[in-house]
């Protein structure tokens, strides 16, 4: 019994030593001197170059606001933060602040999962008037707000002059101005049309070489198309879903007309060769980059990973509104975020609100979002943020993001699902795939009416199960 | 004490850090991801109890459809064509040939390598313009397809990459090729028979019990596949290798729909122990156990 009892006491122990050395642990130790203070957790998706800058936002505030106030702020970057702040949150031990996408605010924020900070951001003067609309508006869901901007984003046209310049005789043959962008989405199609280099194999089958421009590269944005065709597939006003308003199905037609023309086989070897490794866009094989797309729907931390990846680009390059397809309507754009959120469970919001608020003041936030390559999602920005900015043309998306036709996430719950469907419809689309029904390609009206009705149907269940949880009343 | 419930206890002991780790983390989930069956449940609210609502909507989920219509087609390339190949492999493995070693660490090596790693090598291999697979197509005269990113051979593609890995499956049909009695061969070659004639009559119906074996562990595989479509083609293109793990996935932890989820594990579930059931059922035909 005796070396029984010896085995397990061994076995324990050389578990409990195997978990204290190579056991999980945070990214910092916490320095003697502040054992004491409040020890704010905080969860990061960021690795790398974006990590770092965090990290720097977190030293900073830990050497100043903190030490004043006796908080330290212990930074860990994580994968799939998302997943672990969910399963956290869930079992009741989440980190006090949370760094996710925009996505995610609405659904955790209508489930419960994330704590209204109107009250907290109001103490501290972050207010409605201190943020531009667009990223402010996201931030709230059913009058409560769930998260301040970390880091912003607006989308923009990027144009490669260099291949304009190199292709100004066939510009000017088609009509257009090499030296400017397109300025509506009928003359980008005319610019994309010019721009495209086909080459052609021994066996006649035609490729294409270099596109001008294709919606599905990178196609990160791709759900978004109608925003450029003047209305989104959400309706605030009615808070039910518009997927087949003759405006989207226009926007997805458009998107299927790049295939028709194109060629489904030529786009789809284009882009599969592009991006081999599903994982292209940061390396040197980005196809915006290497020169094979001439145009592209970007945020403004490309100019980085232009300047880092082919600095000889540097200058080639320019920015501007992704031109709209209704007549009349400009600085039509998308603005996707990063958040910080503090999760339900959180043991110290008003530390971590502390350090929320500090990484939304105006010099801090232009720091990070200098150091991220990105725009400012505060009303006011610096001259000095505009002129040293390390994309040139950060007034475009500035202007961009404080413009009335700048568009958010939409206000649903179930977005994200709804994201993945309309994902896989433009995917289908783009594809040329072919309905067995007509032997023709499908077309956008009818999945979209199909859509129409998956996602009513999806949000009926989901409002009838709220409605369920509030004993009766129905969600607002 | 009798020393025979002296020894249980002792044995349990030692099993204890076990049994406690099966039970916190398999058994009681098994038994809560039923009841989430019924349940409308997010992870961060409470289950609410909504009875069979979660298979009904199921029934009438498209994308329920098309994933178990992807996964069977999907099954129905990778399961044969995994242990059809793998067991030519074995045969020409256990043939007395110099190098043999090497040649069955070779095959075997596959299977040792991440999934990770192997997508990231086979999303090369399958590139339309720049892959090895279209390049000896090419050679040929084939003009070689869109593997990863044409609805119509991503299903493929795939498959091929699984039936790379079929190291695991050679190995089994190794160690069961040796234990073919000699005699049985000897018998048969003074019968006349040929090669592919004791192939049929000696080794196949020899073999039979570890086929049956591959097969059952291969269908329980084909059926959960998740890891390479999510790494190579995330579902895509069009869905086209959206599989039922890949969404049961989506539903619980991007939807937050975790009673969904649970009546998609417990469908699939009663999917695989279907399949297996069939394959047990159709053993009785084909199955040859030595001394019955």
């Amino acid at each position: 019994m005796k070396i029984i009892s010896l085995s397990i006491s061994g076995l324990l122990l050389a578990a409990g030593l195997y978990i204290l050395i190579f056991g999980p642990r945070p990214d910092q130790a916490i320095p003697p001197d502040r054992q004491g203070d409040t020890i704010v957790e905080y969860w990061e998706k960021w690795v790398g170059s974006e990590s770092a800058a965090m990290q720097q936002i977190v030293d900073d505030f830990n050497n100043s606001v903190g030490k004043e106030k006796h908080i330290y702020v212990q930074y860990v970057s994580t994968s799939d933060v998302q997943y672990k702040t969910l399963l956290a949150i869930a079992g009741g031990d989440p980190p006090d602040v949370a760094g996710l996408w925009h996505d995610v605010v609405v659904q955790y924020g209508a489930l419960g999962a994330l704590q209204p900070l109107e009250t907290m951001a109001a103490a501290h003067g972050i207010t409605a008037d201190y943020y531009k609309p667009v990223y402010w508006n996201a931030c709230h869901y059913n009058g409560h707000l769930y998260a301040l901007v970390s880091t912003p984003g607006a989308v923009a046209l990027f144009y490669n002059k260099k291949i304009f310049q190199e292709s100004a005789p066939a510009l000017r043959k088609a009509g257009l101005d090499p030296d400017r962008p397109p300025q509506t989405l009928d003359e980008l199609d005319r610019y994309a049309d010019a721009l495209n280099v086909f080459s052609t194999d021994s066996n006649g089958r035609r490729h294409l070489e270099r596109a001008g421009y294709i919606p599905m590269e990178p196609g990160w944005y791709i759900t978004e198309t109608q925003l450029w065709f003047g209305t989104d597939v959400w309706d605030n006003a009615t808070g039910h879903f518009i997927l087949n308003d003759p405006r989207v199905v226009r926007a997805y037609d458009w998107v299927q007309s790049y295939s028709k023309k194109i060629g489904g086989d030529e786009i789809r070897e284009f882009v599969g060769q592009n991006d081999p490794t599903k994982g292209g866009f940061a390396t040197a094989q980005n196809a915006f980059i290497a020169g094979r797309v001439a145009m592209e729907q970007q945020g403004p931390w490309m100019a980085n990973f232009i300047h880092n990846l082919n600095p000889a680009m540097d200058g080639n390059w320019a920015a501007a509104p992704f031109p709209s397809a209704v007549p009349g309507q400009k600085d039509v754009t998308f603005c996707p975020f990063d958040a910080l959120m503090i999760p339900k469970g959180a043991k110290h919001p008003a530390e971590a609100f502390e350090f929320i608020a500090y990484v939304n003041r105006q010099d801090v936030m232009e720091k990070l979002c200098s150091l991220h390559c990105k725009n400012s999602p505060l009303a006011k920005v610096s001259e000095n943020f505009l002129n040293h900015h390390r994309n040139p043309f950060i007034r475009v998306f500035e202007e961009l993001a404080s413009s009335p036709n700048a568009y958010g996430p939409i206000q649903s719950a179930i977005g994200q699902e709804v994201g993945k469907d309309l994902q896989a419809l433009a995917q289908g689309l783009a594809a040329l795939t072919i309905d067995p029904n007509t032997g023709q390609p499908i077309s956008a009206a009818a999945a979209l009416d199909r859509l129409q009705e998956r996602e009513e149907e999806k949000l009926a269940l989901y409002r009838n199960e709220q409605a369920r949880r509030a004993g009766g009343q129905n969600e607002p | 004490m009798s020393r025979d419930a002296k020894n249980l206890l002792k044995g349990l002991a030692f099993l204890s850090p076990w049994l406690v780790g099966f039970a916190a983390f398999t058994l009681i989930p098994i038994a809560l991801s039923l009841y989430y069956s019924f349940c409308n449940y997010s992870l961060v609210q409470s289950p609410l109890f909504c009875g069979w609502d979660n298979y009904r909507q199921l029934m009438h989920d498209d994308v329920f459809w098309l994933v178990l219509r992807n996964t069977f087609l999907y099954a129905a390339m990778a399961l044969p064509g995994g242990l059809i190949f793998a067991l030519l492999l074995a045969l020409l493995l256990n043939q007395k040939v110099p190098g043999q070693s090497i040649f069955r660490t070779v095959v075997f090596i596959p299977s040792l390598v991440p999934t990770i790693a192997s997508a990231a090598l086979w999303l090369w291999l399958l590139n339309q313009k720049l892959g090895l697979v279209n390049l000896v197509l090419g050679t040929i005269g084939i003009h070689g397809p869109g593997w990863l990113t044409d609805t119509r051979w991503v299903l493929p593609g795939l498959a091929l990459m699984s039936i790379w890995a079929c190291g695991n499956t050679v190995v089994i049909y190794l160690a069961g090729l040796q234990d073919v009695p000699r005699e049985l061969y000897e018998a048969a070659e003074l019968d006349g028979a040929g090669p592919l004639r004791r192939l049929w009559h000696v080794t196949l119906p020899m073999l039979s019990p570890v086929i049956f074996f591959n097969l059952v562990i291969a269908i329980i595989g084909v059926l959960q596949v998740f890891d390479a479509p999510y790494l190579m083609t995330q579902g895509g293109p069009n869905r086209a290798s959206y599989f039922f793990t890949y969404y049961l996935y989506d539903s619980g932890f991007t939807y937050l729909r975790m009673g969904y989820a649970s009546a998609m594990g417990w469908i699939q579930l009663l999917i695989v122990l279907a399949m297996t059931g069939l394959a047990f059922w159709s053993s009785k035909k084909w199955v040859y156990y030595q001394g019955k």
